[in-house]
Order: C-alpha cells, then sequence, then structure tokens
C-alpha cells in the first residue's frame, strides 16, 4: 500500500497555529505595552536633553548622598535579612514543631501590609514620642528621620523575601545530606557551610538579589520614615519623587535610568542563573 | 494528642536558629505592629470608628480597593494566558517575555510611578493618543488602575506557571479520547486545574494593589474624594502630626491586610482537602 | 470490530519505535501486546487510539480506513497507565465525561447519563463511590473507575496501557478476572499492553510478542508456550 497521500495530523495536547499565534500575540502585546513600554519611557525621558544632561544630574551633591544612602541602607538591610532566612529556613525545615503553619504565615505578614503602614508602625514605635523612642532620641540615637529608622523600614518590607526563597528548596532537599553529614562525625557548623550551603546556593543568590531590588527601590515606608532631609535622609527613590515634583525632569528620570538599569541586571542574572540551575531553583516560582 | 511542642532532634543548630529567627521577626515586624495595635488601644475602638466613618477616608478605602479589586481581574485573567503562553508554546523571543512578567516585582516604584505618568499624561505617548478619543487617562482613576495592574502583574502569572507545567499531557489526551473536542478540554479539564493557583494569585495581586503607595501616587492626582489612595491620606495624617488619626486608618488597612491572609489561606486549605493538591 | 494493522511503522526523529509491523485482530478478541519496555507496544497502543501519527502504513477498522481519523472520532475507549483521572471531578462527573462531551444532537438527557453511570458503577462493582473524589481512591479503585469512564463512550474498542502496572500483586489478580469479565460481558475488540507474560497468557485470547519495534510472534497462549517462534520469545516467555 503506498502512503502517498496520509493525512495532517495536530496532536491532540496543543491548539490550533492560528489559536496559538493569536494567544502569543495578546500575550506580547500585552507585556509590551504593560511592562516594555514604561521601561522605554524612563530612558527617554532620562536622555531627553542628551547624555551629558543626565550624566551631570547625577552628579551634583545631593544625588550622590543620595546614592550612597541607599548603597549604605542595602548594605545593612540585605545581610541581616540574609541572616534571618538562612536562620529561619534551618529552623522551619530541619526540625518538626507545632504552629509551623502559623510561623511561616508571620513571616510572610510583611508582603500583605502596605509599605505606608509598615513606615507607620516603626514611626509609632520609634517616633519621639513614643516610649522607647523618646528615650533613644533623648540619648542620641534617634531611629524616625535618621538611618536607622530607614533601615528598619527597609527591613520590615524586603523580610520575607530571602526565607520565602530558601524555604521550598530545603523542604525538596530534605535533611538525608545533614543527617549523613552527622553520622560521619562532622558538627553543626561544618554541615551547614559544606553540605547544606552549596545545596541552596543559588536560591539564596536569588533571594538575595530580589532582595537587593526591593531594598534599594523602596519608597513608601522610606517616605514615612526619612522626613525626606535632602543629603541626609533622602534615598534615590526620595530623591527622584522630589526632582519630579520640582519639575526637574531630567534629573529625575536619570536617578530612575539608575535604578532601572539595577532592576535589569537583577532580571538578568535571575533568568541566567535559571538557565544554569533550573533545578537547584525547582520549588522558588512561589512569589 | 501529646504531641510535644517541638521534637526533639539531633539536628544540631536549634537554639540559635529558633533564637535568631523569633528575636528578629519579633523586633521587625511584631513589635512595630504591635505598636500600631497599641496606639489604637489607646485611641479607643470608638475614636477608631468615628475618625474612618468619615467621607474622605471610605472614599479612600474603597477607591483602593475598588480598583485593586479590578486590576486583580485583569491580571487574573491576562496572568493565566500569560503563563500558559509561556510555559506550553516555543517562540522566539520568549525568554525575554517571561523575564519581563518579573520586571514590576524588581522596579522600584516610585520609578514605575513616574514612568507611568510619562506615558499617560495628556502629552505622554500613550496618554496623547488617549486625549485624541476624548479619553483622560493620568490623574483620573484609569490611571490607577493600570499602574495598579503594573505592580500587580507578576503574581498570578507566577503562582500559576508551576501548575501548568505539571498538568499531566495525559489527562488532555484522555478528554481527547473521550470525544472532546480542544476548547471542551481547555474549559472543562485545564482551567479547572488552575483555579485554586489563580485564585490564590489573584488574592496575592490584590493585596499587594491595596497597599500600594509609590507607583499610584504620581499619576492619581490625589483629589480626595476621587482620586485618592488610602495609603496618602495616612501620609498626610502624619504630615500633619495626626498620629491618631493616622494610626486609625492604619489599622482599618491592617485589617483589610489580614483579611486578605486569611483569604489566601483557605483557599489553599480548601483546595487541598477537595482536589488533594494546591 | 475488526482491527487490520497495515505496515505501520514509527519514526520518532532517527530512531525507529516500530518497524512495519502488520496484525489482523479479529473482531471481540482479548488481545495482550507483550514485551519489553522499548518494544514499542505502547506506541503501537497510541497508533491505535489515535494519539499518535504512524510514519507509513494503514489502520482500518471493519475494513475502513481509519489512519486519518481523529483521536475524537475513532471512539476508541483508552485507559492509561496512570489513569489520567481528572482529579477535580468526582468519579461520577469523571465516567460521565465522555457523554457530556457530546454536541447537543447527540448528548443523552441528564437522567440519561446518570442512568448509564450507575449501571457502570454497578459494572465495576463500586456502586457507592459516585461522590468521591480520585484522590479518596484506592490505586484498584482508580482502575476500575477510567475502565467505566472509557466504557461510557460506547466504545468500538477498547485500548489499556498496563493497566495492572502500578498495583501490588493481590489487587492485580482481581482486577485481571474483572478486566475479562467485562470483555465478556460486553464483547468489545479489547487491546491491552504489558510486559507480564503470566498476565498476557493467562488473561488473552490472542498474544503479540513483541520486541525492539518488531513483531517476534503472534499467537494463541497454549501455541505461544509449545512452539516458540524465535530464540527472544523463548527466553522471554519462560522467564
Amino acid at each position: 500500500m503506498s502512503d502517498a497521500s496520509l493525512p495532517r495530523f495536530r496532536s491532540v495536547t496543543t491548539e490550533t497555529p492560528l489559536a496559538r499565534l493569536v494567544l502569543i500575540g495578546l500575550a506580547a502585546g500585552g507585556v509590551a505595552l504593560l511592562v516594555f513600554a514604561p521601561l522605554i519611557a524612563v530612558f527617554a525621558e532620562a536622555l531627553a536633553k542628551g547624555w551629558m544632561a543626565a550624566l551631570e544630574s547625577l552628579g551634583n551633591r545631593d544625588a550622590r548622598s543620595a546614592i550612597k544612602l541607599t548603597l549604605i541602607i542595602a548594605a545593612i538591610a540585605v545581610p541581616l535579612n540574609v541572616a534571618f532566612g538562612i536562620a529561619a529556613a534551618w529552623f522551619i525545615t530541619k526540625f518538626d514543631f507545632r504552629g509551623k503553619a502559623f510561623l511561616i504565615t508571620l513571616i510572610d505578614l510583611p508582603f500583605s501590609v502596605s509599605p505606608v503602614v509598615a513606615g507607620l508602625c516603626i514611626v509609632l514605635m520609634f517616633g519621639t514620642n513614643s516610649l522607647v523612642g523618646g528615650w533613644l532620641v533623648a540619648n542620641g540615637w534617634p531611629i524616625v528621620f535618621a538611618l536607622p529608622g530607614i533601615a528598619l523600614a527597609t527591613m520590615f518590607v524586603t523580610f520575607p523575601f530571602v526565607a520565602r526563597e530558601l524555604i521550598p528548596v530545603m523542604i525538596e532537599q530534605g535533611r538525608a545530606e545533614e543527617e549523613a553529614a552527622l553520622t560521619l562525625g562532622a558538627g553543626g557548623w561544618r554541615t551547614f557551610w559544606t553540605v547544606t550551603l552549596p545545596n541552596i546556593r543559588w536560591a539564596l543568590l536569588y533571594g538575595v538579589l530580589l532582595c537587593n531590588a526591593r531594598a534599594m527601590g523602596e519608597f513608601g515606608a522610606v517616605a514615612v520614615v526619612s522626613g525626606k532631609i535632602r543629603g541626609q535622609t533622602a534615598t534615590m527613590p526620595i530623591t527622584i519623587e522630589m526632582l519630579y515634583n520640582e519639575y526637574l525632569s531630567v534629573a529625575a528620570f536619570s536617578m530612575a535610568a539608575v535604578l532601572t538599569a539595577l532592576a535589569l541586571i537583577t532580571l538578568l542574572l535571575k533568568t541566567a542563573l535559571e538557565i544554569r540551575h533550573a533545578d537547584a531553583l525547582a520549588a522558588t516560582h512561589r512569589h | 494528642m501529646g504531641r510535644p511542642l517541638i521534637h526533639r532532634s539531633p539536628m544540631p543548630g536549634l537554639g540559635l536558629s529558633m533564637g535568631i529567627t523569633l528575636t528578629m521577626l519579633s523586633l521587625v515586624v511584631l513589635l512595630p505592629i504591635g505598636a500600631l495595635l497599641v496606639k489604637g488601644a489607646g485611641f479607643g475602638i470608638g475614636n477608631i470608628w468615628e475618625t474612618v466613618n468619615r467621607e474622605r477616608v471610605w472614599a479612600a478605602l474603597f477607591l483602593s480597593f475598588r480598583l485593586s479589586f479590578f486590576a486583580a481581574l485583569f491580571n487574573l485573567v491576562f496572568g493565566v494566558l500569560l503563563a500558559w503562553v509561556l510555559v506550553r508554546y516555543r517562540f522566539p523571543g520568549r525568554r525575554i517575555l517571561d523575564a519581563a512578567v518579573d520586571l514590576p516585582f524588581a522596579l522600584p516604584t516610585a520609578v514605575a510611578g513616574i514612568a507611568l505618568t510619562a506615558l499617560y499624561a495628556p502629552n505622554g505617548a500613550f496618554g496623547a493618543l488617549a486625549k485624541e478619543i476624548g479619553w483622560k487617562i493620568a490623574y483620573s482613576q484609569w490611571g490607577i488602575f493600570i499602574a495598579l495592574v503594573f505592580v500587580g502583574l507578576p503574581f498570578v502569572t507566577r503562582t500559576v506557571q508551576p501548575v501548568v507545567e505539571e498538568i499531566d499531557r495525559e489527562v488532555e489526551e484522555a478528554s481527547a479520547t473521550l470525544g472532546a473536542n480542544r476548547l471542551h478540554t481547555l474549559i472543562h479539564v485545564i482551567l479547572p486545574m488552575l483555579t485554586p493557583a489563580a485564585l490564590t494569585g489573584f488574592a496575592l495581586s490584590l493585596a499587594r494593589a491595596v497597599g500600594e503607595y509609590g507607583s499610584v501616587i504620581f499619576i492619581a492626582g490625589n483629589i480626595p474624594l476621587v482620586t485618592e489612595i488610602a495609603p496618602l491620606l495616612i501620609v498626610i495624617q502624619l504630615e500633619e502630626f495626626n498620629y491618631d488619626a493616622a494610626a486609625a486608618i492604619g489599622i482599618a488597612m491592617l485589617v483589610i491586610s489580614f483579611a486578605m491572609l486569611l483569604a489566601i489561606n483557605l483557599i489553599q486549605v480548601w483546595s487541598r482537602r477537595r482536589i488533594g493538591y494546591v | 470490530m475488526h482491527i487490520e494493522i497495515d505496515e505501520i511503522s514509527k519514526e520518532f526523529g532517527t530512531t525507529a519505535a516500530l518497524h512495519p509491523v502488520s496484525l489482523a485482530i479479529p473482531s471481540g478478541a482479548l488481545v495482550a501486546l507483550l514485551g519489553p519496555s522499548g518494544s514499542g507496544k505502547t506506541t503501537l497502543l497510541r497508533i491505535l487510539g489515535g494519539l499518535e501519527f504512524p510514519s507509513s502504513g494503514r489502520v482500518r477498522f471493519d475494513g475502513q480506513d481509519a489512519t486519518g481519523l481523529s483521536v475524537q472520532d475513532r471512539r476508541a475507549g483508552f485507559v492509561f497507565q496512570s489513569y489520567a483521572l481528572f482529579r477535580h471531578m468526582t468519579v461520577f462527573e469523571n465516567i460521565a465525561y465522555g457523554l457530556k462531551a457530546r454536541p447537543r444532537a447527540t448528548r443523552p438527557a441528564r437522567a440519561e447519563i446518570a442512568r448509564r453511570v450507575g449501571k457502570l458503577l454497578d459494572l465495576i462493582q463500586l456502586p457507592d463511590i459516585g461522590a468521591r473524589f480520585p484522590s479518596q481512591l484506592s490505586g484498584g479503585q482508580r482502575q476500575r473507575v477510567a475502565l467505566a469512564r472509557a466504557l461510557a463512550i460506547e466504545p468500538r474498542m477498547l485500548l489499556l496501557d498496563e493497566p495492572f502496572g502500578a498495583l501490588d500483586a493481590k489487587v492485580r489478580k482481581e482486577l485481571r478476572q474483572g478486566l475479562r469479565d467485562i470483555h465478556d460481558e460486553t464483547g468489545l475488540t479489547t487491546v491491552f499492553v504489558t510486559h507480564d507474560q503470566e498476565e498476557a497468557m493467562e488473561l488473552a485470547d490472542l498474544v503479540v510478542v513483541m520486541s525492539m519495534g518488531r513483531i517476534e510472534q503472534i499467537g494463541k497462549p497454549a501455541d505461544i508456550r509449545a512452539r516458540p517462534a524465535t530464540p527472544f520469545v523463548r527466553s522471554f516467555i519462560s522467564a
């Protein structure tokens, strides 16, 4: 029998080519409109008066102190949250205890609380007319309207990031390897450094990237806590707001462009991580 | 019953990890929230209600919630579509599209705020087009809506994607062998499997949008009763040193946040019990 | 329904899963496709069901060329190795699925659907589980529900992919008898895939021994035992 005229066949687990095209078009179009357009807008506005104007605006004193402050805040908040994330993930995944789900919910709280409310909480706790705050200010340790307050607010908002990345991965990896190390005579710290850490390093890096991006970009909580004192407590996002409200569009967008570039690099690194270490990040697609 | 609070285990580091976890959780999260609640308690439930029960406050709370709801709804539909396309189809630029979905997560909210305003203001690229047909986007509720769609975009997609990845092709084949065409399979077999994750993503998107500040504050216009969002009210009260009023509104927003969290947890419990997975 | 497999072959890229094979299955027979993994037996089954498309060759049902017939139109009841039950639907809804998916013109009334599902639940001897979800069933129960679901569409043939694979020995024996009984009662042409030679020999009217994409021998179980055609068959059967 000749099979010259075999009928056309389409897999039953996919849509017609036309349907696929339409769906892809809708998806890509939507993302282009919602995501790519604002991206382009940032750089277009920053360079509206040319490269030189943009770079100059970044060089002035207030801009430089804003950048410095933002970096310092990130340098404080991120390592502390990493330490917390590792400790919490270890506690939750290596031990059995009642109330685990409740603990995880508490850790997730900052995710569902408005950043403005977060800032408000810190102002109420450490502001000059609170018990704690009054005492601290009197002794020369102001929290609100000063660096510690901004750091604390930033920590609040980025609190769950690292823990949330590590917990699913560590659950999936189980305890067997650590237990094996223990039976071979390794102590706690050695087990952690030589067995656990290598297994979670990509998830950890991913969490650090996200935590950092959010820490450097936090606005709402910092707006409430910082007092927006130019040159002292104005982080980059705060400075962007102030410049924008003063109609200094190029300056505002130039600083925004710097933060955008950082966000893009974060995404690039994240994609690279995912391509090369997909299995190690298996359970991390849970924001 | 009689399960111990914590099982004794040879695994090291219990004391240290538990100590760090609980200490930092208390210092950074629980105590500040506690301070808010204490302030509110000091103010008194009656006074809190009186502060919140004003037209301007209700308007702001309703506005935030209503626009967040519709934005989350849009993200629900678009997010499921996006998740499907990203997982099931292969096309040039797919990885870029996948990475782009995370941008609202990584981009500072203030940057998103001014960028969206630049686009949708009457002299912006899209705003000018809209002006042609008499549609004002920036400085109106539409602007707020678009900003809220932006910040909530990743949530549904990222929660639904893993579920789509795990769909057993055999189930789709089974549906076909039983005589169902592709559309029927999509509606009756595949979509229900995605529902729990989609709902969770919806609730997460909603929770994020209700409290959003930076992305919205520039494009909103901030006219009381019309385009004033709830977080802004809190900021205004603080700038005027009305700590009690700020705390009152803050507590109202906290209640909404907790309700969202509860809803998310209930969805997951319901889904686990009924279908055996989340 | 009489099935004719005419020089069917299947290539996946450069690998040949099936070299051209031919086979005639008499109407109403219970046939086993027997072989180790990689023998092509599942591929052949899926081609029969329309889930794979042959690289060459023809399939005929009752003399009519069915090679290009879509899965939906084939009316081949298929039981998957993992059962592929719809987890978000009750047992009742699973079994009724094929009937409800029909276009309005051919769809039975609700009462009629309920009646048929009830009869099928009786047939698989699980009359009370209609309201349960698959996650609440044991492996053996799920297998039977998958069978009932496939039977609900009044298929022309029944295709089963390793139907007893995931079950323990005792449950297997019960279900084997169950399948035999259902086959005898419905008279459907039934083809099942297995790597278990004892199972094939015990259940089937006709055994097709396969290896590496080729048919080694076709025959009644007794004949194959008595006169194995190739060294492979001899060693596989005695294993």
